[in-house]
């Protein structure tokens, strides 16, 4: 009989520094929203029990340091991502500019198997700052891109006020189990798995 | 003065002066192994050596030379070490060092073995191993003498050449009946080395070089009274200075035994060519990737539930016993003592010591700091200092002006200014803002942050803005509250650490890397389990290394650790070892819970604010110390804070379009 082991889904966030990628973190995992977060410096991560139907998961979310000039630490923290999510602020368009090359950056140095069917998940940050009077990227604009880019699923979020952050990581959850393979999940007792896997893809899951 | 084993001397300050010092104070005697003096109480100095040094630490100004005797006093034989009292040469070397390293007379019952080392170059040194299994620290012949020594006291006790090894000498004294009765147990053993042929210990040359060795028959003034020695003996165990004495010899201990483990870990590594990789540094530099080939070898001698390898250090004691207290901060009174009357800062190295062992009090910071950083030079007066205030300001303030002069509608059309300001305006206000000095809306510091970073950015324009800079410059400018000096002493911080935020990062690569040689040197086990672990890129030191540790101890805590690290006492490159020190202490914690690389980052982050600094920077110094020249081989050259190796351009032109 397979026994059924809680498997840990290691999701990546990424985008341009300022936009908001610890905040969403702590908002999602603490619940809280902090105005003294320091520059995060190298990478951290939090963790979060999640359940789909009768599955427990522990969702991995890891943060990293939004300059540029620190991507090339990527390789140790990307590696066996399930899912990336790319974050922009909604009122610096620079920020949204820079959203492929993220995901460019990424698809580099995390080196997924498939590259084009790897689950990403865009969220448009800070959706609250000035009553939505100094946003310079369109909703639209936003969900055009997504598109492009094979349909990415994409969330207006406040990480401030909670707004939209549960929902967003609900489908960012979903996601890195859609690419996690069928057979790290239900586990032989007796067969390690350690070293295989990651080639096959799920067939099986269509959650 | 014509010893054959010497080698040249002439350039070791300290040999000069205890030459100088011997002549001065002794005379030569026609004998080196029977003259004698008979003043204490039937004692007779048999063997008499000057020049014995030991050395504490690898800097040649600590080293403490001394007179070693052996004195026979009815039918035993003592041995004992007197360091030199007041030697001007080594000034630095403090009475209480002296004193903890004096060997007062041991009776050669108390001694087991006697090793012997005779290094191509450099000076001939013993370790003298006790029955207690404890050991004192090498003694440097740096008169020659090793020879005569041994053979001195073959004279008087049983010694005999290990059958191990030929360099070791086992001390057996007949004379205590107690030893006799121990001896006479170790039938099998003592057999083998009683059937060795005495003539493989060629005493017969000893007396070679005796007309040449310098005697002196003068002990009037050491306070040696052996005949008191039994009488400590039964007071031994009450008195609360032998605890210390323990601790010292326990010390002594491990040094040896370091000493034995280094020389089997290089024998090892030269051969296993583990020691090639630092040779191969340019190109493994380049790649962040360290290849862990021995890890499908070691894997599965892992036992699932992992028992802790033991460290080869045996850290907890060495803290213990290596590390000096930490002082009290260096305050004003004691600051203008090192001062002379124009200012000038008359010996940088005590300054630096002393700073080392105490950091300096919060008011004077203001005023030291300067100097650490080298933007004062410590020869510089008063007066210098006041004109480069002055100069500089003006200097600060022109590069100031070329940002300022940018008006909004030329910003319209200067992405990189706009994206480099943008940057700068996020950080300045996440950086240290729950301190008073920055908390609050609109307060006037953040923005002295934010001008400061720009101007940097202009002054130099290849680096520019990068995180973590205003971790850095924060601390500066709560210290010096004035903005041109902080941006001074900002560029000369970053005149070291400059290359920790290059886009390449090779700077930190290169402290990374040096981590690991370092942990590989200081703690083969915990090496091992990185090794298996895929550890070895030390990512999870990340945040230690680029920021100097601004995020793991509170903010006065960082303030301290930094005038530690910047005195460069007693090495540029302390915070490596900061490093070592901080994953040893939790060695058993990471090795015993098999943490894999998400898990030991998630610890180490976890570590901020619960880490005991002054703990850490006893160890980073036994460690350093220890470490010694092989420490030094596992750093590359150019590695922060050192100066960058060849000069021109720092950031290469290729870079320059990336680096925003």
């Amino acid at each position: 009989m397979a026994s059924r082991r809680r498997m840990l889904l290691k999701v990546i966030i990424l985008g341009d520094s300022g936009v908001g990628k610890t905040s969403l973190m702590n908002q999602y995992v603490n619940r809280k929203f902090s105005n003294q977060y320091k520059a995060t410096i190298g990478a951290d991560f939090l963790t979060k029990e999640v359940q789909f139907e009768d599955r427990l998961f522990t969702l991995q979310i890891w943060d990293t340091a939004g300059q540029e000039r620190f991507q090339s630490l990527g390789v140790a923290f990307y590696r066996g991502a399930d899912c990336c999510v790319l974050v922009y602020d909604v009122n610096v368009m620079k920020s949204f500019d820079n959203l492929n090359n993220w995901r460019e950056e990424f698809l580099i140095q995390a080196s997924p198997s498939d590259p084009e069917n790897f689950p990403f998940v865009v969220l448009g940050n800070k959706i609250d700052v000035d009553g939505g009077n100094s946003r310079v990227v369109s909703e639209k604009k936003a969900k055009a891109w997504c598109a492009s880019k094979g349909n990415i699923p994409y969330f207006e979020t406040s990480a401030k006020e909670g707004f939209n952050v549960d929902d967003a990581f609900q489908c960012i959850a979903k996601n890195a189990l859609k690419n996690e393979p069928e057979e790290e999940i239900y586990l032989p007792d007796t067969i390690d798995v350690a070293g295989g896997g990651r080639q096959q893809r799920s067939t099986g899951c269509e959650c | 003065m014509q010893e054959p084993e010497l080698h040249d001397l002439s350039d070791d300050a300290d040999y000069a002066a205890s030459q100088q010092q011997g002549s001065a104070s002794m005379m030569r005697s026609d004998s080196g192994k029977h003259s004698s003096s008979s003043e204490h109480d039937g004692a007779e100095v048999v063997y008499m050596k000057d020049n014995v040094t030991i050395h504490p630490s690898m800097l040649a100004s600590e080293r403490i030379s001394g007179r070693l005797r052996l004195i026979k006093q009815g039918s035993s034989l003592f041995m004992t070490w007197i360091p030199y009292k007041g030697q001007n040469s080594n000034a630095r070397v403090s009475d209480k060092d002296r004193i903890l390293y004096t060997i007062r007379p041991v009776p050669m019952t108390d001694v087991r073995s006697i090793r012997r080392h005779t290094p191509a170059l450099g000076w001939q040194y013993i370790i003298v191993v006790l029955a207690t299994g404890l050991a004192f620290p090498p003694l440097y012949f740096y008169n020659g003498g090793v020879k005569e020594f041994l053979a001195t006291i073959k004279q008087h006790v049983f010694i005999v050449r290990s059958a191990e090894d030929a360099n070791v000498f086992i001390v057996n004294d007949f004379q205590n009946p107690l030893q006799k009765t121990l001896s006479s147990l170790e039938i099998p053993r003592a057999l083998s080395v009683g059937s060795e042929p005495s003539t493989s210990f060629s005493v017969g040359e000893a007396s070679v070089d005796e007309n040449q060795e310098r005697m002196s028959v003068d002990i009037q003034n050491d306070n040696i009274n052996i005949s008191q020695y039994n009488e400590r003996q039964r007071q031994k165990a009450h008195d609360p200075a032998r605890d210390l004495s323990i601790q010292v010899l326990e010390k002594f201990s491990l040094v040896t035994k370091f000493a034995r483990e280094t020389t089997s870990q290089l024998f090892r590594d030269s051969h296993s060519n583990g020691y090639g990789a630092i040779e191969r540094r340019s190109n493994s530099l380049s790649s962040i990737d360290y290849p862990s080939q021995k890890a499908s070898d070691d894997w599965d001698k892992v036992p699932d539930k992992s028992p802790v390898p033991q460290d080869p250090l045996e850290f907890d004691k060495l803290s213990l016993v290596w590390g000096k207290p930490r002082q009290s901060p260096l305050g004003s009174d004691e600051w203008f003592t090192f001062l002379d009357s124009e200012g000038r800062i008359m010996d940088s190295e005590a300054l630096r010591k002393r700073v080392f062992y105490g950091g300096v009090e919060q008011k004077l910071r203001k005023e030291v700091w300067p100097f650490l950083l080298g933007y004062h030079d410590y020869d510089s007066t008063y007066a210098e200092r006041e004109y480069l205030k002055a100069m500089k300001k003006a200097e600060f303030e022109t590069v100031k002006k070329q940002w300022q002069s940018i008006s909004p509608e030329q910003a319209r059309r200067f992405t990189k200014f706009r994206e480099r300001k943008g940057l700068i305006d996020k950080d300045v206000v996440r950086t240290d803002r729950s301190l008073s000095f920055y908390d609050g809306d609109d307060n006037p510091n953040v923005n002295l942050l934010h001008d400061i970073l720009l101007t940097y950015s202009f002054y130099n324009f290849d680096l520019g803005y990068c995180q973590g800079m205003s971790d850095l410059l924060s601390p500066i400018l709560f210290v010096l509250e004035d903005e041109s000096e902080s941006f001074w002493c900002f560029v000369k911080l970053m005149e070291r650490l400059g290359p920790n935020f290059n886009r390449d990062q090779n700077g930190m690569h290169s402290q990374l890397f040096a981590i690991t040689k370092l942990v590989e040197l200081l703690d083969s086990p915990l090496h091992n389990y990185f090794t298996q672990r895929d550890c070895l890129n030390y990512f999870f030191c990340f945040r230690w290394v680029l920021i100097q540790f601004k995020r793991e101890f509170e903010f006065d805590k960082t303030l301290r650790l930094w005038e530690v690290l910047w005195t460069h006492y007693p090495s540029e490159h302390l915070h490596l070892y900061v490093c070592v020190a901080i994953l040893k202490r939790y060695r058993s914690k990471i090795i015993g819970e098999q943490m894999d690389f998400d898990t030991l980052l998630k610890f180490i982050n976890e570590l901020s604010g619960h880490i005991n600094l002054d703990a850490v920077v006893r160890d980073a110094e036994a460690l350093c110390i220890c470490a010694g020249e092989n420490g030094d081989a596992c750093i590359p050259p150019g590695t922060p804070p050192s100066l960058p190796a060849e000069d021109g351009l720092l950031y290469p032109q290729q870079e320059l379009d990336d680096v925003l």
